[in-house]
């Protein structure tokens, strides 16, 4: 496959990549990167677990090709914490007892980022529109959408 | 109640925050230097001798370094129950998930294009896509032996007597569907040779030590030079409870001395795993004037697909259950595992329970309706007690919470304002109603042996490391036996740290499933903090002089009670460290079990649990949809650990138990999986997803640690049944199969004359 240079800035930090340019960009952040907390679910678009912000708007990063992602700013989980200390976000999930076995919590906390980002007083109806893409097998959601609102609340404080 | 400080609390769990921010190191996350990547080349038919394989072309392909065959594996059948499946299929395939070769390549694009240039002729066989054809049919054969996997049947007291002394007696017949576990991460993990020489598998699983064990039998390795690792998993359900990948890697690595990666897509996923059973069930429930029940006779046949699996452990949980958490004198059961090339089943949360749930606790509200009795007094009526005997005539002797947990329904408002519900009509073609059911199932294994072992070992400042094989597959094992253990050993939760599951490390804490975990290891736990707590006041007469029958533990300190000195924790590692009597302690626990009763493998259980559930719902009769409004749940639910992760596991469960409801229809057309992804294959949402509350009903059981029971699988077990009596109660009428999808529903309502809107 023919290759080429994608450079893109990933959590603050300009990334220059050797990929075939239709790679996505789960492959690379998982596979050529090994930055393994965004996740694979289905590389099809349907779970959401792979969600990413790319230019602060939220992505499935397995519909994303790298051709896309040149020159532009992507963060994924582990660049959400500031300094070691966790995202406002993170820590809603961890609080309410959101996290079961977990694998779809980055995209659901980079899916809430982007929300809170976009709207900072979601209703219940923009939190459930906004997270339908991503599914969990775990929680029943209960737990979720209660993260979600603690993190409204502490971000508004 | 006694109180704890830690046990109890809604502490949030240990490894949340790791998963979090995004640093928790999961099966599929794991990379090497130099590694290969497998993929395995799946059957194209659901049923067909294989007639050659050849390996040729792919063995040129660039970047490919190997492919395997059957003929690669000493011990090419392997099955917890019976040794009926192949690791790499030879004579035949029986589904099209089997795997046929395995390639190991460079990149993951050379390993599925190898795969693709490997030639398998194969000659099509008759595909057995029905138990009923599987048992009667043309004689095709899924395999040499016959169709019928095992088959039983247990009866106590005469049915046919009751029958004739009944006032009523209701007869249907119930099928339930597949359903797929659909966890977020999907099989895969990680081998390669560690630094002592050991083909090291870090992957998904629920039992490293089984898994080992079935890689050692199937290459024919020595335990000693396998060493399997299960990392926190992406989800299981009971779908990693079978292999997947793990012998696969134990051989590329063998083969190649190189490390190996595979990490299965959602397709070859969803087509390959394990499925919830399909199960037919016949019941005829009698009943007295007084709603008392008096017989009930059960035909239950399930497919087990290629494979057994722990398909005959799953019968009998079905057996065990099928008369619902009820004393029915008069049981007769007739139960059969067939074969056929649908899938593959085994394990998945309620292990048969759902099934057979689903038909008796729709059975019961049919013969209330019929007395004009309330689905919730009619229950209670029938009820096991603790003291009581059950339906085999086995004490039920540990903690039984049904009878507070249907009391509390009836006392729930969504009950009480039931009838204004039905009444309520905001739309015309929208009719509401409110359901109940009960569940029950047993938690351990049964009358199977059972046995785990925990160790604890005391560090040099003072904290504890737990060592355990549970597997943590989401449920929250490893940080409740991290507050058991914060109480048991007297400390703050903070020093308590767990090692997981590696079996060069950790001891053989048995299986992770069947709802016990918690009970097993926390018992094991118990023992082993005994025996701590004994080295810990050992060190302090050492050191003090004073006699152990003065000294007891309190908050990281051993104390005398009568003069006040004090050891710490890390004074004592020291001591116990100088004078070599070792700072590791280990406590080991057997599962209290019973003989099983003729005809079965592990019936009956010793410890039950149980729920009730309560479900409002709104059908629109015009499609048939069902829009699942509300849910309550009322479980049993011993002493709660920790009421956050718990109420998390019953939410969870029930979501599932929502899917299986209504939502998650596996199609399966002559053996041929349709629905292989999360596009086709749903399952809920958070749109999709009632308001749920959980009502917690406490018991003690006192056999369990701090007073504990499990928990994992009730959740999900009372939710289709509930559902379907709320339907009934909204529109008259009674579904017999689930899951209830819209095109279901709405043929039974135009066939009732029920779906005019007004």
């Amino acid at each position: 496959m023919r290759r080429r240079v994608v450079r893109f800035i990933l959590n603050g930090e300009e990334v220059e990549v050797y990929v075939p340019p239709a790679f996505t960009l789960l492959e690379v952040l998982r596979d050529v990167l090994h930055l393994t907390g965004t996740k694979d679910g289905c590389s099809d678009g349907d779970c959401g677990a792979c969600t990413v912000l790319l230019d602060g708007k939220a992505v499935h990063s397995c519909l994303t090709i790298m051709a896309q992602v040149e020159g532009r700013e992507v963060t994924t989980v582990e660049g959400l914490a500031g300094d070691g200390e966790p995202d406002v976000v993170q820590k809603a999930y961890v609080e309410t007892g959101a996290i079961q076995c977990g694998y779809c919590i980055p995209g659901f906390i980079m899916a809430t980022k982007a929300l809170l980002t976009a709207n900072p007083s979601p209703s219940e109806d923009d939190i459930l529109e906004a997270l339908r893409g991503n599914l969990c097998r775990c929680t029943g959601y209960v737990k979720i959408v209660e993260a979600v609102k603690k993190a409204v609340e502490e971000a508004g404080r | 109640m006694q109180q704890f400080r830690w046990v109890g609390r809604p502490i949030p769990r240990l490894d949340a925050l790791d998963k979090a921010v995004g640093r928790t190191k999961y099966p599929s996350d794991y990379y090497m230097d130099n590694m290969l990547w497998g993929k395995v080349l799946r059957s194209k038919y659901p049923h067909a001798k294989i007639l050659s394989i050849d390996v040729s072309k792919a063995l040129k392909h660039p970047g490919v370094v190997a492919v395997f065959t059957h003929k690669d594996i000493p011990n090419n059948r392997f099955g917890l129950f019976h040794k009926d499946r192949p690791v790499l299929c030879d004579d035949k395939v029986r589904y099209i998930g089997d795997p046929v070769a395995l390639v190991a390549a460079e990149t993951p694009e050379a390993a599925e294009d190898a795969a693709n240039l490997i030639d398998v002729r194969y000659e099509p066989l008759p595909v057995v896509d029905d138990v009923f054809k599987a048992v009667e049919g043309d004689g095709a054969k899924v395999h040499e032996r016959g169709n019928v996997a095992r088959q039983t049947r247990i009866t106590f007291g005469d049915v046919e007597e009751a029958f004739d002394n009944a006032e009523v007696i209701v007869e249907n017949t119930y099928r339930t569907g597949a359903q797929i576990h659909a966890y977020l991460e999907t099989e895969a993990g990680l081998s390669y040779i560690d630094e002592k020489g050991r083909i090291t598998i870090v992957s998904c699983g629920q039992s490293p030590y089984r898994d080992k064990k079935e890689i050692c039998e199937t290459l024919a390795l020595p335990e000693e030079k396998v060493r399997v690792i299960i990392p926190p998993v992406g989800g299981a359900f009971g779908g990693k409870d079978d292999i997947s990948v793990q012998i696969f890697l134990a051989l590329i690595t063998l083969k190649t001395g190189r490390p190996a990666k595979m990490f299965l897509s959602r397709e070859e996923s969803t087509i390959s795993s394990t499925k919830r059973h399909m199960a037919y069930i016949t019941m005829k429930t009698a009943a007295d004037k007084n709603g008392k029940l008096l017989a009930n006779q059960t035909e239950i046949i399930l497919d087990t697909g290629a494979y057994e699996g722990l398909g005959p452990a799953v019968l009998d949980v079905a057996i065990e259950n099928c008369n619902g958490p009820y004393k029915i004198p008069n049981i007769d059961i007739k139960a059969k595992l067939v074969y056929t090339n649908n899938y593959f089943a085994s394990a998945f949360r309620g292990f048969g329970a759902p099934q057979v749930m689903f038909a008796i606790e729709s059975q019961v509200d049919a013969i209330a309706e019929k007395l004009g009795l309330d689905p919730i007094e009619i229950r209670l009526r029938n009820v096991v007690r603790r003291g009581d005997y059950g339906v085999f005539r086995n004490k039920i002797e540990g903690s039984v919470g049904i009878a507070d947990a249907l009391e509390k329904a009836r006392m729930h408002e969504l009950w009480l304002r039931r009838d204004d519900i039905r009444k309520t009509r905001h739309r015309p073609w929208i009719r509401q109603g409110v359901g109940v059911a009960a569940a029950v199932k047993g938690y351990t294994i049964g009358a199977l042996p059972d046995k785990g072992v925990v160790g604890i070992e005391l560090t040099t400042d003072g904290r504890f490391i737990i060592k355990l094989s549970s597997t943590e597959i989401g449920q929250g094992v490893v940080a409740a036996i991290a507050q058991i253990a914060a109480d048991m050993l007297s400390c703050h939760l903070k020093n308590i740290e767990i090692k997981a599951a590696d079996t060069s490390q950790t001891p053989d804490t048995s299986v992770t499933s069947a709802s016990r975990q918690l009970y097993l290891a926390g018992n094991a736990l118990r023992k082993a903090s005994e025996e701590m707590i004994k080295k810990l006041i050992t060190a302090f007469s050492i050191a003090t002089g004073e006699p152990a029958y003065n000294a007891s533990v309190s908050d990281g300190y051993v104390v005398s009670t009568s003069t006040g000195r004090r050891l710490s924790y890390s004074e004592a590692a020291r001591i116990l460290e100088e004078k070599g009597i070792g700072r590791e302690a280990f406590g080991e626990y057997e599962v209290p079990r019973t003989t099983p009763i003729p005809g079965t493998l592990e019936i009956p259980h010793l410890f039950y649990m149980y729920a009730a559930a309560i479900a409002h719902v709104e059908v629109n009769i015009l499609t048939g949809v069902v829009k699942v409004k509300k849910l309550v749940l009322l479980p049993d639910a011993g002493r709660v650990i920790n009421p956050q992760t718990f109420t998390g596991q019953v939410e969870g469960a029930a979501a599932q138990g929502i899917g299986y409801a209504v939502l998650e229809d596996a199609k399966i057309e002559q053996g041929i999986l349709r629905t292989i992804n999360l596009s086709t294959y749903l399952i809920p949402s958070i749109k999709d997803a009632p308001a749920m509350e959980v009502i917690p009903i406490e018991t003690t059981e006192d056999t369990g640690p701090l007073g504990a029971k499990g928990v994992g699988e009730i959740g999900i077990i009372p939710v289709a049944p509930a559902v379907a009596n709320a339907i009934k109660h909204a529109t008259g009428v009674r579904v017999l199969e689930v899951p209830i999808t819209p095109e279901r529903l709405y043929r039974r309502l135009k066939e009732a004359g029920q779906n005019t809107p007004r």
